[in-house]
């Protein structure tokens, strides 16, 4: 099922589904360059703040980077996509997007990866996970993995929310 | 990114770091922090500036600081806008190094 249908899929029908605008990265941090222009735009265009602005970029380059990093173990030659829909309704304002890769099973939210530790060690950054998925809890509003079975060999979704102040 | 230095009274050394350390931002830092954390004794990391700090740019700060911690040196935060100290607090980077908002306490931690 592609994205747009999905995301509409799980949606109450009176709510709004706007177009879904993709980003496509390939498996190298370089890449990663291209994020902020991405979200800059979608800041833009929903006027939304610069406090959320910053939890977007936080969570999207967390995400990426865990998938370049850990899901493709720094492999060049794959890609992954991020995909983006926002869902208005009376009561709320949300923004989703949606990283889908087709690398080996990799859930960041793998409760062993995450651990509560004392104080940072270096080696807790170049970990998978670890802090980085803290980070993701703190500042997004909702965060959601999914395992893809395909016939192409499958892939990971993770789907990342914020809703935003009225 | 930018990042300049300036030598204060007491053998401080401030680094300011201006823009956005995202994993570019990291990548375009992380020589010179090293660089200063192998020389400096006393690091005042000045982050007044900083619009973003990701995971990544996190750890272009942490690892120079550890590099002066472990060789009996100190290192404070100085000045983190909201965002960025609720970055370091979900860290639990404050734990290692104190976040002052005041110039002349966060250089009297230093001493």
């Amino acid at each position: 099922m592609n994205p747009t249908a999905l995301l509409a899929e799980t949606m109450p029908a009176e709510e709004t589904v706007k177009p879904v605008s993709r980003l496509t990265l390939k498996s190298q941090l370089e890449d990663m360059a291209a994020l902020w222009p991405w979200v800059e735009a979608i800041v833009a265009e929903h006027a939304i703040s610069p406090d959320t602005a910053f939890a977007i970029h936080l969570c999207l380059e967390e995400a990426i980077s865990n998938v370049i990093r850990h899901g493709y173990s720094g492999q060049p030659g794959h890609s992954l996509t991020v995909d983006y829909a926002s869902y208005a309704s009376p009561n709320a304002h949300e923004l989703v997007f949606m990283i889908e890769d087709q690398a080996p099973p990799f859930d960041p939210l793998d409760p062993s990866l995450i651990e509560e530790l004392p104080a940072p060690a270096p080696e807790d950054f170049l970990r998978p996970g670890g802090r980085g998925i803290l980070l993701m809890r703190r500042f997004a509003s909702s965060i959601a993995y999914q395992r893809l079975e395909n016939s192409d060999g499958g892939g990971n979704r993770l789907t990342i929310g914020f809703v935003l102040p009225h | 990114m930018q990042l300049s230095t300036q030598e204060m009274d007491g053998g401080i050394t401030r680094v300011e770091l201006d823009g956005r350390m995202d994993i570019a931002g990291a990548a375009a830092v992380d020589l010179k922090m090293n660089l200063i954390a192998g020389s400096a004794k006393k690091l005042l990391i000045d982050l007044e500036k900083l619009t973003f700090l990701g995971s990544m740019g996190l750890r272009s700060i942490v690892l120079p600081a550890r590099a002066v911690l472990s060789k009996g040196g100190k290192v404070v935060i100085y000045a983190p806008t909201e965002m960025v100290e609720s970055v370091l607090k979900a860290s639990n980077i404050d734990s290692l190094l104190p976040i002052h908002h005041d110039l002349a306490a966060a250089t009297a931690a230093l001493q």
